[in-house]
């Protein structure tokens, strides 16, 4: 290079830190803490680790009601969900987990499965929806065991849903790379997902942020305050125009963190009765398909199920599980015997392990909107059929024959 | 593996206890040679193979021109030593007093020593064998064998001719063709197909994915850059006599592959590094400490400063017509601090995993924008690479011994050759050029007294950071029509809102007061205890809260 720049190279340039006889000079900070410094870091770090994400559940307002279910924009909010579990401290509550057939992806809170079933046994909070939105049987597992630790000793509704087991694809058992919605719940190296392509360093990161619950909580304040984005990338979100718009750029991040968190829009215009999504399937002309079941014994999702169902009764909780029902009438009719072995194979498995459930009839066509998802109706149909069901009743009563293990 | 992912916080989880249980025995430098190749071997196994292809060689190479006699046919480094009595014996041609000429050396074939003897044969037979292969081998052989034989018939030459320049050119030659191969033969083809094209010509040149074997992806190797011009200048400085020749391969392959700095440096010298892997460096606390701080703070520069001025500056920079003049100017702007916090965050992470485990690297970068001059901003700037370009390119080529014209001359070569080292692209040597420029500038005007003393420093500095910036467009620019584009909307586009985030002036305005404190008289402040610990538990949590991981360092693709 230049020749003054070979004579600054030789004498070090103003800021060159000093450095002791052979050793390069340190760097281009004073950042050179000691052993005691770093302690005293250490210690004040881990406190606030420790410390903030309890103090937050202390200084949040998170209200919830009877029919309360966590809102579609923070279903991937496993701290909230968490908080959720850990607020339900009423042990006669039974909690109804699953994927959103329990959520209920096209009615109202008011139009789920816990709502009617509260309907059917006359109190207001007898059943809580702890569905969450997106969730199937790899990631339900990832759920039950990390952020469902507060469940002891409860009664617990299971649903099953065979959607799962419909296609290898929906089984994530396909090498091609897929992406689904909380693929940080799924296992991530055992057992093996072939299509979850996510690299080590992902992973890794997902099993940390279950296990370090300040990191869960950042997921928390990402999702509650910040569109699900992290603070830097919250400054920078546009509206996708071009040039884009970037209303937050000069807003103060702080400013966005109220304390409260936010509920379900009460005039939801994906959800309910109103909402154009909330018709049958078959309204447009649909038929019957097939589908390529894959079997019980092979199914990646089924057998995350069977270890997320151990693991709650691990804990002492009573299980019961509520199969479907999935919509038959979407099933090509030469093709109804093979999901009706399956839902059997299901039942006898369960059966086997003396856990409780209950096989609701297939519900009229017009009650679905899918192949899982019942409408309104179908939800008051289905929590009848359940209530009705002397399974269901004995099990409530604490007569169980397939009681905790 | 990059050092800012979970993956290396656990390969150091086991490297470091196993590197300080092993310092006592033997196998600390197989170790960390071992640990090396899994490093680099964690992106992509095949490529260690060039790593390894590269180190052996040069290895090689040194081993053999230590059995030349210096002075020896065509060494005209040591020009009027070529007596035997110069050199040591038993290493020497017995040519008599009287100088063989080259054919004489080609048709009596006579060694003196049994390994230049054994080079002779070997590498005869090889390039033989090598040549066979390449002719009823499999066809997606041919073009890597038909290499090969250049290069071992280049080495029974210099059995033959048993000089140690022989020896130097095969290693230069070696290392130039693998990073010219794999990083600029594409820009190369491309170019000359274009420039066939305009003539005419019916002929292309094929891409040189196709001379790859066995259908291997043709991707530039990460870091390639960076060990070939260790290990070259390893056999340099051994051919000038500035370093000896080292006898354990091991160790030389730790120096090469070393892994803090096998990515993207700093390019460290032999007569740096290899005295360090003679023995194990003792154990201090001290050490630790300072490569954790070290650590934390490139740790920050990364994922907090330069991810974040990424998001900003590469929407800007993919379609830089949908904006106007001031997010223009704010994008470079921002690139210019996105690749300081990148590339130096990079070093001193680099530099604090080394330090952990007692080891020294050198100060890579030392706040370049606050340089005066664009000389100074080198001697700040990617020092490693910058010094290499000194003591390889512009002191061989005369340097500044030579008049003024022949030192810009000198300068605007190795600035040109800097700039093309750091990519396959026009941009890169049009942004060389403007280095050049710029030094040939600053080193006119700091002749000058009046600027020398009236101008205030302030200024001067504001004015290389405005230029260094000038020069980034070429450098970020994805083509030499986007970065013209850029300047010509930076002058002529409308003025509107640039929608910078604020947090993003303001962490980087912060880093700014830091760097102008640490260079002032009020540098006492930042070094007490209270403010070191409150910036660690901020950076800290910083990175806890709002850095989100990811996103590989730009110098890797150089």
């Amino acid at each position: 290079m230049s020749q003054p720049a070979i004579d600054n190279l030789a004498a070090a340039s103003p800021g060159t830190p000093a450095a002791p006889a052979g050793e390069p000079p340190f760097g281009m900070t004073e950042m050179r803490l000691t052993a005691r410094q770093w302690l005293i870091t250490a210690a004040i770090v881990a406190v606030i680790l420790l410390l903030t994400p309890r103090f937050w559940k202390k200084v949040e307002r998170f209200d919830t009601g009877p029919d309360y279910r966590i809102p579609y924009a923070l279903s991937k909010d496993y701290w909230l969900y968490q908080r959720r579990l850990e607020q339900i401290d009423d042990p006669a509550r039974v909690i109804v987990i699953g994927d959103s057939v329990v959520w209920g992806e096209y009615v109202e809170p008011t139009g789920t499965l816990s709502h009617f079933l509260n309907r059917e046994v006359g109190r207001a909070d007898a059943f809580a929806n702890c569905g969450v939105n997106g969730l199937f049987p790899l990631a339900l597992e990832g759920l039950v065991e990390n952020y469902a630790g507060s469940l002891r000793h409860r009664k617990i509704i299971l649903h099953c849903n065979v959607l799962w087991m419909t296609s290898p694809k929906a089984d994530l058992r396909i090498e091609k790379e897929e992406s689904f919605n909380h693929s940080r719940l799924v296992p991530q190296f055992t057992p093996r997902i072939p299509c979850y392509r996510a690299d080590a360093s992902e992973r890794l990161s997902a099993i940390i942020e279950r296990h370090v619950d300040f990191y869960a909580w950042t997921g928390h304040l990402q999702n509650t305050y910040f569109d699900q984005r992290s603070i830097p990338a919250w400054t920078l979100k546009d509206d996708g125009g071009s040039p884009p718009q970037r209303p937050n750029a000069w807003r103060n991040p702080l400013g966005q963190i109220t304390l409260v968190v936010p509920g379900e829009a009460s005039d939801d215009p994906l959800r309910g009765p109103r909402s154009p999504r909330h018709r049958p399937w078959n309204e447009g002309g649909a038929e019957p398909a097939r589908f390529d079941w894959v079997p019980l014994d092979d199914s990646l999702q089924w057998r995350a199920f069977q270890r997320a169902v151990g693991d709650l009764r691990g804990r002492g909780n009573e299980v019961m599980v509520v199969v479907g029902p999935f919509n038959e009438h979407m099933i090509a009719p030469q093709q109804r015997p093979t999901y009706r072995n399956m839902r059997q194979g299901i039942a006898d498995w369960l059966a086997r392990e003396k856990i409780a459930h209950v096989l609701p009839e297939t519900l009229p066509a017009s009650l679905y909107a899918d192949a899982s998802h019942p409408l309104t109706d179908g939800y008051e149909l289905l929590a009848k059929g359940i209530a009705r069901d002397a399974r269901f009743r004995k099990w409530m009563n604490g007569n169980s024959a397939a009681g905790p293990r | 593996m990059l050092f800012h992912t979970w993956p290396f916080l656990l390969f150091m989880g086991v490297v470091l206890p196993v590197y300080f249980a092993l310092r006592r025995t033997k196998l600390w430098i197989p170790w960390l040679m071992a640990a090396s190749y899994f490093f680099y071997g964690w992106w992509n196994p095949w490529y260690l193979i060039l790593v390894v292809y590269s180190t052996a060689l040069d290895y090689l190479l040194v081993t053999l021109m230590d059995h030349c006699p210096r002075g020896g046919a065509g060494d005209s480094s040591e020009a009027g030593a070529a007596t035997p009595t110069d050199a040591s014996p038993g290493r020497i041609l017995a040519y008599g007093r009287v100088k063989p000429t080259l054919m004489d050396r080609l048709l009596r074939l006579r060694f003196e020593d049994s390994v230049l003897k054994a080079a002779y044969l070997v590498s005869g037979a090889l390039a033989l064998a090598v040549i066979v292969i390449a002719f009823i081998g499999p066809e997606t052989l041919r073009p890597a064998m038909i290499a090969l034989a250049v290069l071992v018939s280049l080495m029974a030459l210099g059995s033959v001719l048993g000089s140690r320049r022989v020896w130097l050119l095969i290693s230069i030659f070696n290392n130039l063709a693998i990073l010219l191969f794999f990083k600029y033969a594409r820009f190369v083809v491309e170019n000359l197909n274009g420039v066939l094209d305009w003539m005419g010509a019916s002929v292309q040149l094929a891409d040189p994915s196709t001379l790859m074997p066995y259908g291997f992806e043709y991707v530039l190797p990460v870091g390639i850059s960076f060990f070939t011009f260790q290990s070259m200048s390893y056999t340099i400085d051994f051919y000038l006599g500035k370093v000896g020749r080292e006898r354990n391969f091991l160790r030389f392959a730790t120096f090469v592959c070393f892994f803090p700095q096998l990515m993207a440096g700093p390019i460290e010298r032999a007569k740096h590094l290899l005295p360090q892997f003679q023995s194990p460096p003792p154990f201090r606390l001290r050490n630790l400490t300072d490569g954790l701080s070290l650590f934390l703070v490139g740790l920050f520069k990364k994922l907090a400063l330069a991810n974040y001025l990424s998001l900003y500056v590469e929407r800007i920079y993919e379609n830089p017509r949908a904006y106007g003049a001031p997010a223009l100017i704010l994008a470079t702007f921002a690139f210019a601090w996105q690749i300081f916090f990148d590339f130096s965050g990079y070093t001193d992470m680099a530099r604090g995993v080394a330090k952990m485990m007692g080891f020294n690297l050198i100060l890579n970068f030392n706040n370049p924008y606050l340089a005066t001059g664009l000389g100074e901003f080198w001697s700040r700037w990617h020092i490693s690479l910058s010094t290499w370009f000194r003591d390889y390119v512009y002191i061989p080529l005369g340097g500044n011994r030579r008049g003024t014209l022949a030192t810009y001359r000198n300068l605007f070569i190795t600035f040109l050759i800097s700039g093309i080292w750091h990519g396959a692209n026009w941009t890169f040597a049009i942004w060389g050029i403007l280095h050049a420029v710029g030094v040939m500038l600053t080193r006119e005007l700091e002749r000058s007294a009046a600027y020398r003393e009236r101008v205030p420093r302030v200024v001067k500095q504001a004015g290389v950071f405005a230029y260094v910036c000038f020069a980034w467009i070429f450098f970020r620019a994805a083509s030499l029509s986007d970065a013209m584009l850029i300047v010509r909307r930076i002058f002529s586009a409308g003025w509107e809102n640039p929608q910078i985030p604020a947090m993003m002036l303001a962490l980087v305005g912060l880093i700014w007061i830091y760097e102008f404190l640490f260079e002032s008289r009020l540098r006492g402040l930042l070094a007490y205890g209270a403010v070191r610990v409150s910036l660690a538990v901020f950076m800290v949590l910083y990175l806890c809260v709002c850095a989100s991981g990811g996103g590989a360092f730009i110098y890797f693709q150089f």
